[in-house]
């Protein structure tokens, strides 16, 4: 956001000059109508729909995606644990029959090989079903997505309209670069910034250059 | 502090998936004791009331971040020994100094590998070590 004001002066200042400028009120109406349109648009999408039934409007959307992605991960993190314990037992049972060979062939009998074989083939096709079930945990990418990209366009195009709004409407001196002090989270892109850390071995080399 | 598999760990990220992600890692290095906390308010509660040997911990939470905690820890005289490992998305070069000068004792970027998390918590282990 390239415009960054606190809301009483702007407030202030605006009522005063957007009463003497009909353009404002003008875009203003054809910013409604486009988050309208959006919104609804956002609403209609029939495989979104098909997806989220029962979620009331666009807004409730965001909180799709974190329920999507956050089930998407448990599901993951499950299938993997249920899987690392069905390769524990492998790892397990081969280990004493490779140990019960090496003391003495003979006392490993074919029935204990044919035990282990089955072992494994049972385990094995239980570890291909979580392996499955991490594959198709992965469909929220498909749908969150899709609302992702609506979000982000309506994001823009919103910010876009809000910015020409701003600058025809608030006094020159009110317009300011914007700048947080809050925690900003992932870096999204961090070309050409020389402000931020792109990988671990940067946060080394600075924590390196301050004799950490 | 020279076997990790022995050392009570309390991981501190709001966000559950991610507590699991370390959790199963720590698990894969061999350490049984992890204790779990989802902001730096409940974090620093558990760490008055039991004893831990290090903290991994996000700075990004509600109520209290990992920078209030961090400066929690350092100034309580029972747990200012305590190791604190920051892991978070946070990849401002000034959060990191703020990070190490705050006293944290080491700071991981997210996304990372399980060979960084190793290699960091065995450096730290090595320092203190050292240091006696």
């Amino acid at each position: 956001m390239l415009l960054h004001h606190s809301s009483s002066p702007v407030n202030e200042t605006s009522t005063a000059h957007s009463a003497a400028s009909p353009e404002v009120f003008q875009q203003l109406g054809q910013i409604t109508r486009q988050l309208h349109d959006t919104l609804n648009h956002l609403g209609v999408m029939s495989k979104l729909r098909q997806s989220a039934v029962g979620l009331p409007d666009a807004r409730s959307r965001l909180s799709y995606i974190a329920m999507k992605t956050g089930e998407a991960a448990d599901k993951v993190l499950n299938a993997v644990e249920l899987a690392k314990q069905e390769h524990h037992g492998i790892m397990v049972t081969t280990k004493r029959l490779a140990a019960t060979l090496a003391a003495d062939p003979r006392q490993a009998s074919s029935d204990d090989v044919i035990d282990f074989v089955a072992q494994v083939e049972a385990a094995t096709g239980r570890i291909d079903l979580h392996l499955t079930d991490i594959m198709m945990a992965q469909d929220f990418h498909d749908l969150t997505g899709q609302v992702v990209a609506k979000v982000v366009a309506l994001a823009i195009d919103l910010e876009d309209s809000l910015v020409k709004l701003l600058v025809q409407a608030a006094p020159s001196e009110l317009a300011v670069e914007g700048a947080s002090a809050e925690l900003n989270g992932p870096v999204v892109n961090s070309e050409g910034r020389t402000d931020v850390v792109s990988n671990q071995s940067e946060v080394d080399d600075l924590l390196a250059s301050m004799g950490f | 502090m020279n076997d990790i598999t022995k050392l009570k760990f309390l991981v501190v990220d709001d966000f559950s998936t991610m507590r699991r992600i370390v959790r199963g890692l720590l698990k894969e290095m061999g350490v049984v004791n992890i204790d779990e906390a989802e902001d730096g308010t409940v974090a620093l509660a558990m760490l008055k009331s039991k004893e831990f040997d290090f903290v991994v911990s996000d700075i990004n939470m509600p109520k209290m971040n990992g920078f209030e905690l961090l400066k929690a820890i350092k100034a309580e005289p029972a747990l200012r020994h305590l190791p604190v490992l920051m892991v978070t998305a946070e990849a401002r070069k000034e959060d990191i100094v703020l990070a190490v000068q705050s006293g944290a004792a080491g700071y991981i970027v997210k996304p990372f590998s399980k060979a960084t998390l190793e290699d960091k918590l065995l450096k730290i282990m090595l320092k203190r070590a050292a240091a006696g």
